[in-house]
């Protein structure tokens, strides 16, 4: 077995434990290096990926594969991690427990990276485990924030029940088929088509994986916990950790369980409508914008959902390169709300919603760069031309009219219109409303990660080509067997 | 590191300019102008290098082209024609620009003028360097809008707001033109490639379009009526957009407007660059031009006409820039007429009409920044408020007189004695000759004829009004600082000697554009598939001929001299309200009240408005009665969200068993 397979999962392994143990010995204004340290590894971890994009390989007998969809997540995972790092460097400034936060977001990615890479239920189960334990903790790194706890303890607690029910599923399967392999699922699933069990089956891994992707209605969750952690950690947990979810469930079900096709798309097309609904009806009336954010990502979820039902080559890679796509401009929202709370923070330490949309007022004065980055965002979020948004929900909803799914298409048409709505009123407030506050120096760290995310939604969205590429072979790893 | 790597540049550095004028001007003294200077100085540099390079081996063209998305390109192309347009276009905006540090010293918002201007240079220069119509026209849209924000620059004067809104609006009826035969050429070589084309082929770069020329022609379509061939069809779409960007007859409408912008706007974007654009597309797409049928007798009838029709309107304008703006039309009237000349001389028509653009671009920008030095020192631009500002500003007034001979084209027949635009408009007049001796239509000739005697008329009328005899009013005046001088005088020496320096190797030089190692087109196999004779050689025209441009133009000198000069006849009389020839050349042809005032305005306006509103109410309610029910299901639906968390783990399992028992109920249906 060729170790160089794994050389991105080593370097954050070792780049997390060498953070870790540097943190120990260093006094807490010298910590800023634990965050140089950790990007530096992410940056190498992503020269390795990039550098085996083509390749294809099995290890640790057949239970991990390395192939396009699995570099192409891993790519996507270490993007976000590359902004969550960079932004973390200014969040932690100051923190005593500065080395704890990089190394549970490290090991949240190797998590995540496993997962994209797994050709075994076990191997997808523990990645999960690991990104989840890793993301529960992140949620509540502000121990004496009682709002960031309780995001924690629902994560947790919601996470944990949804844990059992993905294991309840998995043991269906494995009791029907007699492997945890995804291959060897595939060849024998036959047994659980029009059985009861495999529809319970269906529907408990769904709900095990609808709660990363937060679908509705196993997302109750997420609105709480984003609003709640601290903004660099929901961008980990929004941009980052909900890709785990898709790429857990397009191996799991349109590989391993496609037998069962029918039963689960019709469930995720149910879900995917409603989803995609909810999200954008009840983010309309928010007035705290990672709430907002946080509905927003609910639809795009829904959106990403359409891939799972609509199950075209072209709809899958389009699916998979939203995923990236959605990488790049929720964390960069997120991270954007992240500079504006630091700047209302420093200015009146106790306020007790940061994140109000009356704090985004004249900000396209206040904070220049930011202001301008989030436009960038919003817009790639609703979908405006030139961007990432525009070119990932194009391929995404003509692939759905193509396979003639037009009732489909036109409903997320709709809601894509109405998603305009909230987030043009994040527009206005930055450069309509008045303000009498003052120009603020805003922090380099965001600066810099608000800055790669933009020229990425940017660069997506313009010379889309090589991307697309990857994405579309990325779904020809999942139809491959169709 | 060869020089024609960094060709790229060109464009980058003044867009790189923008960026960092736009963001740290303010910080910088003098709005950061240092910035664009430099960048613009060493575009000027690799331009002349590039230039210089290609002179000695003008086969070896520059061309790199990437793959953008599918079967389009983006790409630069420096070949003759590109070379001496980048060199033209950098070296006159690197001196505008240190003209302007002096000129926009006193202004509000310096460093906004110049990261716009910077912006303009960088756009048109990616013009200049694209190798494919579609990077070409997006290029094109960029220096229309940089136009809109400049001639707008000083927004807060409705006049200024107005002007840039017309510019815009104007331009955009050649620009939709010009897109529209984009697309009819897309369409055509898509089909040829029966929708698969291989890997490395980019349809819609000049190449690939140039050696589809024969193919295209064979493509009819039925309009109105009548049978039209593609190649003519795209080709006068194509015209379409010149005519709107490079205010041709009857889209000139805008040009004179835009001269609200400051007057260093108007010497750099309506004078030496911008307005050319539509000059150098036709000249670019030339082999297709000159096999279409017709087009390019289109071409040489509007130029022709041009020429004269704004001739006429320049000699009643009483403002010191609407004449410039005017003889701005005129002379790209002439570079037109140049280009359709093509029909008789082939080829070079196109080194003829670049040539006269080049060194217009020189006299002109320097008709402009005198204007400018004039406005600068005595604040106002009514020509009938100024007279004997030669005492007080006599730099100016030389360079301005050395500017006025030079559009006149003052030169001596047969020698190479002459200013710039002798060379230059003489070869166009000339060769307007040929064409009608090839074609038998002599009205381009007479036109150009009759509008060089105009020229000469209104560029002298304005030379005595301004600058001799005695002030009419009491203006304190002082000449310019050297910012402003220094760049007078390089321009002043370019607008004497560039014309005889060049003249035989320029034309030589440029019309060799469209054979090289990019493209290799047979100008006469074409010709004869548009069904022109091409003269063989000039030269040997009557002496008439030869002499009768300058005779005209010093006719013009004499009129006007006697007329403002020693004021033998009393122009009041003529000049009045009751004089209907006076009336309608200075309500320039009523086009104005009958294009903008009424039917722009009253009959599209008013109805677009009518309508609009209308369908506008209908959609207001729709969207508001569907907003309405959104966000009242939004509040609604937030009541789900408790924020206890068993409440949240009981969703989860009663969603997971309503799913269960959805799926199944919906199985059992379908």
């Amino acid at each position: 077995m060729d170790l160089m397979l794994f050389a991105p999962e080593i370097s954050l392994v070792v780049t997390g434990l060498a953070v870790l143990l540097i943190g120990l010995f260093i006094p807490t204004d010298s910590k800023k290096i634990l965050g140089y340290l950790a990007a530096l590894g992410v940056l190498v971890a992503l020269f390795f990926t990039v550098s085996s994009l083509g390749t294809e390989a099995t290890a640790f007998n057949d239970t991990v594969s390395i192939d396009a969809l699995s570099q192409f997540f891993k790519i996507v995972f270490l993007v976000v991690a590359l902004l969550f790092t960079i932004s973390g460097i200014k969040y932690t400034e100051g923190n005593s427990h500065t080395e704890e936060f990089f190394t549970l977001g490290l090991f949240a990615t190797i998590g995540m990276m496993f997962v994209a890479s797994a050709n075994d239920l076990m191997v997808l189960f523990v990645g999960f485990e690991l990104a989840s334990l890793a993301t529960y903790a992140l949620a509540g790194f502000e121990k004496k924030n009682a709002k960031s706890l309780e995001a924690a303890m629902k994560y947790f607690i919601i996470g944990s029940l949804s844990a059992a029910l993905m294991l309840l599923g998995i043991s269906y399967v494995y009791g029907a088929t007699g492997t945890t392999s995804i291959p060897g699922i595939a060849a024998n699933a036959s047994v659980l088509v029009g059985s009861p069990m495999g529809l319970v089956a269906v529907v408990l891994l769904m709900a095990g994986f609808g709660f990363k992707i937060a679908l509705v209605p196993f997302h109750m969750w997420a609105p709480d916990t984003y609003q709640g952690s601290p903004s660099v950690v929901s961008a980990l947990l929004a941009a980052g950790s909900k890709k785990m979810g898709i790429v857990a469930a397009l191996k799991v079900f349109v590989v391993a369980l496609i037998a069962l096709q029918a039963e689960w798309q019709t469930a995720f097309a149910i879900l995917a409508v409603i989803t995609m609904t909810y999200g954008n009806m009840v983010a309309l009336k928010q007035t705290s914008v990672k709430r907002m954010l946080a509905y927003s990502s609910l639809a795009q979820a829904g959106y990403i959902t359409m891939a799972f039902v609509v199950l075209t080559p072209m709809a899958l890679g389009g699916g998979i390169f939203y995923a990236l796509s959605h990488g790049f401009m929720k964390a960069g929202a997120f991270i954007a709300t992240a500079a504006v709370t630091y700047m209302v923070l420093s200015e009146n330490k106790d306020s007790t919603d940061p994140d109000h949309i009356d704090n985004f007022r004249g900000l396209g004065k206040r904070m220049p760069v930011t202001a301008l980055s989030m436009t960038v965002f919003v817009f790639a979020l609703a979908g405006i031309p030139l961007t990432a948004g525009y070119m990932s929900k194009f391929i995404l909803f003509s692939s759905t009219i193509q396979s003639g799914f037009v009732w489909l298409a036109i409903i997320a048409i709709l809601n894509s219109a109405i998603s305009l709505g909230y987030y043009a009123k994040i527009v206005k407030y930055m450069y309509f409303l008045p303000t009498d506050s003052e120009k603020v120096s805003e922090p380099l760290p965001y600066t810099v990660a608000m800055i790669i995310a933009v020229i990425g939604v940017l660069a997506i969205g313009f010379w889309s080509e090589p991307v697309v590429y990857w994405a579309m072979e990325a779904a020809k790893v999942l139809v491959g067997g169709m | 590191m060869a020089v024609e790597n960094l060709a790229f540049l060109i464009p980058v550095l003044p867009a790189l300019a923008f960026v960092l004028t736009f963001f740290l001007g303010k910080k910088l003294p003098n709005g950061g102008s240092i910035i664009p200077i430099t960048a613009i100085a060493i575009s000027f540099v690799i331009s002349l290098l590039i230039t210089l390079k290609l002179l000695a081996n003008p086969e070896e063209v520059v061309s790199q082209s990437y793959s953008w998305f599918a079967m389009l390109n983006i790409g630069i192309l420096v070949d003759p024609l590109a070379a001496v347009m980048l060199t033209m276009v950098t070296f006159a905006s690197l001196l505008i620009h240190i003209y302007s540090t002096g000129y926009m010293s006193h202004d509000k918002a310096p460093s906004r003028y110049f990261a716009e201007t910077a912006l303009f240079t960088a756009s048109m220069l990616g013009l200049i360097l694209s190798d494919n119509i579609l990077q070409l026209f997006i290029c094109w849209e960029l220096v229309g809008v940089c136009s809109y924000l400049l001639i707008g620059f000083w927004f807060e004067k409705p006049s200024a707001a107005t002007a840039a809104k017309k510019a815009f609006l104007t331009t955009r009826i050649g620009d939709v033109m010009f897109l529209t035969g984009i697309i009819v050429l897309f369409a055509d070589l898509y089909k040829m490639f029966n929708g698969t084309i291989p890997d490395g082929v980019f349809i819609l770069r000049f190449d690939e379009i140039f050696a589809h020329i024969p193919e295209i022609a064979a493509i009819n379509s039925t309009i109105l009526g009548m049978e039209v061939s593609h190649i003519t069809l795209i080709t006068l779409l194509f015209f379409g957009g010149a005519v709107g960007k490079s205010g041709q007859f009857p889209l000139h409408v805008w040009l004179p407007d835009a001269m609200e912008g400051p007057t260093t706007v108007s010497a750099l974007i309506h004078a030496a660059t911008m307005v050319t654009a539509g000059v150098y597309l036709v000249a670019r797409t030339f082999p297709m031009f000159i096999a279409a049928p017709d087009s390019l007798m289109v071409v040489a009838y509007v130029g022709a006409f041009t020429a004269l029709f704004a001739g006429t309107m320049g000699i009643v304008m009483n403002d010191l820039k609407r004449v410039l703006a005017y003889s701005t039309v005129s002379q790209l009237g002439y570079m037109m007429l140049g280009l359709g000349v093509g029909a008789a001389v082939g080829a070079e028509a196109v080194g003829i009409s670049i040539f006269h653009l080049v060194n217009h671009a020189f006299f002109k920008a320097l008709l402009f920044l005198c204007a400018g030095s004039v406005i600068h020192a005595v604040g106002t631009h009514d020509m009938r408020q100024l007279g004997g500002v030669a005492k007080v500003m006599p730099i100016t007034a030389a360079t301005m007189i050395i500017a006025s001979l030079a559009l006149t084209g003052m030169g001596i027949p047969g020698t190479s004695i002459g200013t710039s635009g002798f060379f230059s408009k003489d070869a166009i007049i000339e060769s307007a000759y040929l064409f009608g001796e090839s074609t038998g239509t002599w009205l381009p000739y007479l036109f150009s004829i009759a509008a060089a005697l105009l020229t000469s008329l209104y560029i002298f009328r304005l030379v005595f009004m301004t600058f001799y005899g005695k002030p009419r009013t009491d203006y304190g005046g002082h000449e310019s600082p050297a910012s402003m001088t220094i760049p007078l005088s390089i321009f002043a020496l370019l607008a004497l000697i560039f014309g005889g320096l060049t003249a035989e190797k320029f034309n030589t030089f440029v019309s060799e554009t469209f054979v090289n190692n990019f493209v290799h087109v047979d100008i006469h196999e074409l010709a004869t598939l548009g069904g022109y004779h091409l003269v063989e050689h000039a030269g040997h025209e009557p002496l008439l001929v030869l002499w009768m441009p300058l005779i005209v133009a010093l006719a013009g000198l004499v009129i006007a001299y006697l007329v403002y000069g020693l004021k033998i006849v009393n122009m009041d009389s003529l000049v009045s309200r009751n004089n209907p020839i006076y009336k309608l050349l200075y309500n320039r042809y009523y086009q104005n009240s009958i294009f903008t005032n009424f039917v722009s305005v009253k009959v599209i306006y008013e109805g677009f408005a009518f309508a609009g509103r209308a369908v506008d109410r209908g959609f207001d309610w729709t969207v508001k009665w569907f907003s309405d029910l959104a966000i009242e299901s939004g509040e609604s639906l937030r009541q789900f969200q408790t924020g206890a968390v068993q409440n949240y783990a009981t969703a989860v399992i009663t969603g997971v068993s309503l799913l269960v028992i959805l799926v199944k109920v919906v199985m059992e249906v379908l």
